[in-house]
């Protein structure tokens, strides 16, 4: 199937979940490890043994799970197995920043942003306001100091904060069937 | 409120999970309870949504998705709640969110869309904006990711 049929297949065959449907063929991922990468993104087991019930689920033995589950991670497909939290219920603060900065200083202010642990996510995006990065942090409070720190450490002054007032839409699983 | 249990469990799950035979067991040791107590409390947390999904988080580019923008939209107050439903429902769209608007910043609502590479993430926006009646908006597209991390709470 050619990667264009492919793509509009899948969108068709998963519209109603409306889930987003990547595609991972040519990266030496089978069947069972496509099945695999669903289930354990939504669905995986908070049990005992976690990786055997997978295994009768996907009627493979525990080894070969825990097995392929690695080679995964080792190949950079998966990213991390755990817990999402919801920042919010948890009491935190979360905003999205977007700073107005020369391309000379970038480097230099991309550092002192990503100093703080507290900043979870930065990309570099084609616009004047070109550096963006959010913060999860205990509260507005904190996160406005952080602010004030890094355009006092880096001298750019135009930061943004624009922290979200209504959530529409957050996915997180990608539909690998 | 969160008691010091649920901290220290959450401390745990922020983190990854062991790939042994009874990846519970372990951090159940570690916080000091058992893990069938551990796994009452996962699940607990589950219901209440404060844990909001338990598993594997992929990488998006190995995943299939070699590019990814941010759009933002300038939308009518009145019109953001069907308009933030109706730019949710596009399955390229992985999150979307109304945000505070500044005096340097009118847009107001905030889409992620995932495609194939620029174009296709171009063609998407287009087909959001005609489909949502939206003309006023700008593309951000991922130049270079410089941090991607899972949150740290506790």
């Amino acid at each position: 199937m050619s990667f264009d049929i492919y793509i509009n297949y899948a969108f068709k065959k998963h519209c109603s979940k409306s889930y987003i449907t990547p595609i991972v063929e040519g990266l030496g991922v089978d069947d069972i490890d496509r099945k695999l990468l669903n289930v354990i993104q939504s669905d995986f087991p908070i049990a005992k043994r976690p990786y055997k019930d997978l295994g009768a689920r996907l009627d493979c033995s525990e080894d070969e799970i825990l097995e392929r589950i690695k080679r995964l991670k080792k190949e950079g497909i998966i990213r991390r197995i755990g817990g999402n939290f919801d920042s919010k219920r948890l009491g935190f603060a979360t905003t999205l920043c977007a700073a107005k900065v020369p391309d000379d200083k970038i480097n230099r202010f991309v550092e002192a942003v990503n100093r703080y642990p507290e900043v979870t996510h930065n990309y570099l995006r084609d616009h004047h306001y070109n550096i963006w990065f959010t913060f999860v942090a205990p509260n507005m409070k904190v996160i406005n100091r952080y602010i004030e720190e890094i355009i006092e450490c880096t001298g750019v002054k135009e930061i943004l904060n624009l922290p979200a007032v209504r959530t529409f839409k957050i996915l997180v699983d990608f539909d690998l069937a | 409120m969160l008691d010091d249990l649920e901290r220290k469990i959450i401390h745990y799950l922020q983190g990854n999970l062991p790939l042994t035979v009874r990846p519970f067991t372990v951090l159940a040791e570690k916080i000091g309870i058992s893990e069938e107590e551990l796994i009452e409390k996962i699940k607990l947390l589950k219901k209440q949504g404060t844990l909001r999904r338990f598993g594997a988080t992929l990488y998006h580019q190995s995943a299939g998705f070699k590019a990814n923008a941010m759009v933002a939209w300038y939308v009518p107050e009145d019109e953001i709640d069907e308009i933030g439903h109706m730019m949710a429902g596009f399955k390229e769209v992985s999150h979307c969110y109304q945000r505070r608007i500044q005096v340097k910043w009118k847009y107001n609502l905030f889409t992620m869309i995932h495609g194939k590479n620029k174009k296709d993430c171009q063609d998407i926006a287009r087909r959001i904006a005609e489909t949502a009646g939206i003309k006023d908006y700008v593309f951000l597209l991922s130049l270079k990711e410089f941090k991607k991390t899972s949150p740290r709470y506790f």
